[in-house]
């Protein structure tokens, strides 16, 4: 039943390719609308559990695969919108692509065999890169072939990694199915040092996906780039799918006993990320980019609080959640932004309020939950990771944290309250807003909102068991 | 150091001699095959020796007998070769420890005195003609005695003799076959380059600005020609059959049995050199380096692997 | 003829080096086709422990036909299509190229030497050895090229190393033909993709030189 998450968009995502553009809007929504309605079948199980070889669920597959289904249902009501005002020659293959991406997306939250998941992995590279390029611009063409060469040569090396993993289950001599939930059970006999470099190899690969400096420098020029709903789909849920690849990786090493490399070399990595991004957003001239910098910093938290573990491990998965749908409403918002005043450039927008007054409101709001106001649940969860690592007695890393925070939040306001209260000389816009683009965003910072006032009870249990291995509670 | 006057030696070595204007032929026709045309008999290489033999040796004034010296040194090295080879796996007349050095610096000493000969007519072509063969065949030395420390890990001796007579011969049909396939492509390499086939020179060519080894024998005539020409041969069969006896897949078999599959052989890497030709267009001068180096890389390779695989 | 997968390796380092020191794009899509068939071919001789059957044949001939026939007919036609100037232009010249291949493998030769792989036999230590050297080599001509389609090139070139690498050390994954076969698919479906991008790079920039893409920096 659950295959049916990526089969289904895989399918009409080809059927698509081929139909008039009416019909693919419709194919689109109606297949985002499936998607949800599986995914929340599955997630109260309703249906038969999963029986394959190369597929399993997972309580943190399951997670991402929640986050990625909502997030295209509002993204996909968002496209047909934004689509019908951008009059784009391609739509078409725009909607089709989405739809693989989104089957290629689906296939990495369920993937259980290590190679399963590569192949996943790299699909979701492939299947976006056309949506990068497709206004055909000389910027968005370096972007996607920036994009689609760092990310493949970055991927081909976590196949190595998996290489080096499966050998060192035949140096431990022992014979088991080569999907991360049978290695979890026999971990301690896997060889340590293979196992370790295949670590290493698999952080390097998907990190180079997921934005993890020094690999991160194709990240801001595909997600600038891109068109809006696309922007929001690759920061919302495809750098989950690529975190999911190394959080795999480093339950297999917590289980083999090497859990202390392992978040080492996480928290390097993030901490890295955080402190590149703090740099470059300070001087940032295009919207963007400077969103796509501020995701480059939010997977560093996410990965720092899987490294540190215990209670910070819970606020990174709550980080995760909370990050994906701010900052996807973000790039929406940055979508109408953009439709608006037709630029990029900080300096050539401002004074929101009265020119785009709603999405001035929710690029506002999204702007203060993203930088981890109260109301908004990233307050909550960079407050998890902060008293976790303060718990764990690890000074340094969160003063860097901190000084990191301080700057990025610092460098960001000045950027946003030019665009959003700043004077502008001439007083129209090329397009004025509409409530159906402007909903979507809303609906997804309302939805933060409500996770904050009140987290269910089942995701609060799946957050708990995705996390039990390496040791990560609230109750700590 | 090992004489050998045995018939069959002295047998093969004379058959040798005496066929090295024929394979030279066997090129001719595959050129001519892959051009279209029927070409020159296959004999043509003796008929162009005996016309140059009939007619008489013009020397310049300005010249000294170092350019008369020049063709006889490189023919008598060019046959000195042929005396250490051992074709079809038969004693070679002469053989001793080391002979392989030896043998790589008589062609070293053939090719000084040619030059030396093309520098004595003070003819600026001439010069640069030399100092073009020069400076190719210094690459290919390179690739040549990293062969030959190839072949000393491989067998632990330096002759000829013992590479490819007796039991344990170094053939492509054996342990190390990796390392024999890259010193082949090496080999052929500097075959091409060394006897001035394309894709290093073009020995058709009607430019003396791009010619290298043609240019510096441009003063010669006559006899003297026709010996640098017939040394011209024996070093192209001494490669030819260098790379024959990697290729030869079998160290039993009657004498005749070998000769016969031996020369077989031989014919097809002359075929193939004329395929070669036919195929491919002369490098541009500046890219011939590259070329040679590439077979310096080959079989660097090789040395590095035995390093690992042969203790 | 028990020494056919070492000369299969041999060659498969000939093609390397070869690809380092071509200056024509024709050729190097050439040697891509024929690194492509070789390198299919390695595992049918590597398994010989185990049998030969059925499916590793059919397999095979499948690899082939991607490797060494779709994926380089892309290439040849994006050659065609897109490319005017058939001459690569290098950031890192020819004889330097080959200089870093001769690094790479005593480099690998090192690495191989030093990973004290007791149950790996001899004839899987020069798998290892070209394995290494072929990736190395992959990156370097993803780095040391300045046309779009040779950084194609390049990564196909690393990917049949790690794809070696995988033949040397994980020899389990050879015989789940959905994964190998997915892997495949993923690699077909990257070469098309990049082809059409490359395409689109053409008809925009009119040249598929990299160095006209640096618009997009902080």
């Amino acid at each position: 039943m659950l295959q049916l998450t990526y089969i289904i968009p895989l399918v009409t995502g080809i059927i698509v390719f081929s139909l008039p553009v009416k019909p693919g809007r419709l194919i689109l929504l109606a297949t985002a609308v499936v998607h949800a309605v599986i995914t929340a079948m599955e997630w109260f199980h309703l249906t038969a559990p999963l029986e394959s070889s190369y597929f399993s669920t997972t309580p943190e597959g399951m997670l991402v695969l929640a986050i990625l289904s909502f997030l295209f249902l509002c993204i996909s009501v968002y496209t047909i919108f934004y689509m019908a005002e951008t009059e784009m020659s391609k739509e078409p293959v725009f909607n089709g692509c989405m739809l693989l991406f989104l089957a290629a997306m689906s296939m990495v939250t369920i993937a259980d065999h290590l190679i399963m998941l590569w192949v996943a992995i790299e699909a979701t590279t492939l299947m976006s890169a056309p949506l990068i390029f497709v206004h055909g611009s000389r910027e968005s063409l370096e972007a996607t072939w920036k994009y689609i060469l760092i990310c493949s040569v970055g991927i081909a090396l976590a196949l190595l990694g998996c290489f080096f993993i499966i050998f060192s289950m035949e140096m431990g001599g022992i014979h088991v199915p080569i999907t991360f939930s049978s290695l979890n059970t026999v971990a301690d006999q896997l060889n340590p040092i293979w196992l370790k470099a295949g670590f290493i190899f698999i952080v390097i690969g998907y990190g180079t996906k997921m934005g993890l400096a020094p690999m991160h420098t194709w990240l801001p020029d595909a997600h600038s780039e891109a068109p809006s709903p696309a922007s929001a789909l690759l920061s919302g849920a495809l750098l989950n799918c690529a975190f999911l690849g190394v959080y795999r990786c480093h339950l297999l090493m917590v289980e083999s006993g090497m859990g202390d490399y392992s978040s080492n070399a996480l928290i390097a990595f993030g901490l890295a990320s955080m402190v590149v991004s703090a740099v470059f957003i300070l001087n940032q001239n295009d919207y963007k980019r400077m969103l796509a910098y501020s995701s480059i910093e939010n997977m560093g938290i996410i990965v720092v609080g899987i490294g540190i573990g215990g209670l910070a491990a819970f606020g990174a998965m709550l980080h995760m959640i909370h990050h994906s749908l701010v900052k996807s409403s973000l790039f929406l918002s940055a979508g109408n932004i953009f439709l608006g005043y037709g630029t990029k450039s900080i300096s050539r927008t401002g004074g929101m309020l009265k020119l785009l007054p709603k999405t001035g409101v929710t690029f506002f709001a999204g702007f203060a939950g993203i930088s981890g106001f109260p109301p908004f649940g990233l307050f909550i969860s960079e407050l998890l990771i902060i008293l976790g690592a303060i718990q764990a007695g690890r000074h340094v890393t969160v003063s860097l944290f901190i000084f990191c925070l301080i700057l990025i939040f610092a460098g960001a306001s000045r950027l946003v309250m030019q665009m959003v209260l700043g004077d502008r000389p001439e007083e129209k816009t090329l397009i004025p807003e509409k409530w159906m683009r402007a909903l979507p965003p809303i609906i997804l910072l309302l939805s933060s909102l409500a996770l904050v006032i009140w987290l269910p009870d089942s995701i609060y249990q799946t957050i708990q068991q995705a996390i039990s291995s390496i040791g990560g509670t609230l109750n700590g | 150091m090992n004489f050998t006057f045995s018939f069959s030696s002295l047998l093969s070595l004379s058959t040798a001699f005496a066929l090295a204007p024929l394979f030279m032929g066997v090129i001719v026709k595959v050129k001519a095959f892959f051009g279209g045309k029927q070409g020159p008999p296959l004999l043509i290489k003796y008929y162009t020796l005996l016309k140059l033999l009939k007619k008489g040796s013009v020397y310049s004034s300005s010249t000294s007998f170092v350019f008369q010296l020049g063709p006889i040194i490189s023919f008598v090295t060019a046959v000195m070769l042929l005396l250490f080879f051992p074709f079809a796996g038969l004693q070679p007349v002469l053989s001793f420890h080391g002979d392989v050095v030896m043998l790589f610096y008589l062609l070293g000493l053939g090719r000084f005195f040619s030059v030396l000969a093309a520098l004595d007519t003070a003819s600026p072509f001439e010069g640069m003609g030399a100092a073009r063969e020069v400076f190719f065949s210094a690459l290919a030395e390179a690739t040549i005695f990293i062969i030959l420390a190839l072949f000393f890990r491989l067998s632990g001796s330096l002759s000829f003799a013992e590479y490819f007579t007796g039991t344990q011969v170094l053939t492509l049909w054996s342990e190390s076959a990796a390392l024999i396939f890259l010193v082949l492509i090496a080999l052929f390499i500097v075959l091409l380059t060394e006897n001035c086939r394309v894709p290093a020179d073009d020995p058709a060519t009607h430019l003396e600005l791009t010619m290298i080894h043609e240019v510096m024998i441009l003063d010669h005539s006559g006899p003297d020609l026709a010996i640098i020409e017939m040394g011209a041969f024996c070093k192209m069969l001494f490669y030819s059959a260098f790379i024959s006896c990697l290729l030869f897949p079998f160290h039993s078999g009657t004498p005749v049995f070998n000769a016969i599959v031996f020369t077989i052989i031989m014919t097809l890497v002359y075929a193939a050199i004329g395929l070669v030709e036919s195929i491919t267009a002369r490098y541009k001068m500046d890219m011939v380096p590259n070329f040679i180096l590439t077979s310096f890389a080959l079989v660097f390779f090789a040395i590095i692997l035995t390093m690992e695989f042969v203790q | 003829m028990i020494h056919i997968s070492n000369i299969l390796l041999a060659m498969i380092l000939l093609s390397v080096l070869l690809s380092l020191r071509t200056n024509r794009l024709m050729a190097l899509v050439k040697l891509m086709a024929f690194q492509g068939v070789v390198v299919s071919a390695v595992p049918l001789f590597q398994t010989t422990a185990h049998g030969i059957n059925v499916n590793l044949i059919l397999f095979f001939i499948l690899l082939v036909l991607v490797k060494g026939l779709f994926i380089p007919g892309l290439l040849f036609i994006a050659v065609k299509r897109v490319v005017s100037n058939r001459e690569i232009e290098p950031i890192i010249g020819y004889h330097a190229s080959l200089f870093a291949g001769l690094i790479m493998i005593v480099f690998s030769v090192y690495v191989t030497n030093h990973l004290h792989l007791a149950n790996l036999a001899s004839s899987h230590k020069l798998l290892l050895v070209s394995a290494i050297t072929t990736m190395g080599a992959g990156l370097i001509l993803l780095m040391a090229r300045r046309k779009a389609i040779t950084q194609v090139i390049g990564y196909l070139v690393m990917e049949n190393g790690i794809y070696l690498i995988g033949t040397a050390l994980a020899k389990e994954v050879h015989t789940q033909y959905v994964v190998e076969f997915a892997v495949l698919l993923d690699l077909l479906v990257a070469v098309l993709v990049m082809g059409i991008v490359l395409n689109d790079i053409n008809h925009t920039f009119d040249d598929v030189d990299t160095a006209l893409m640096g618009q997009l920096k902080d």
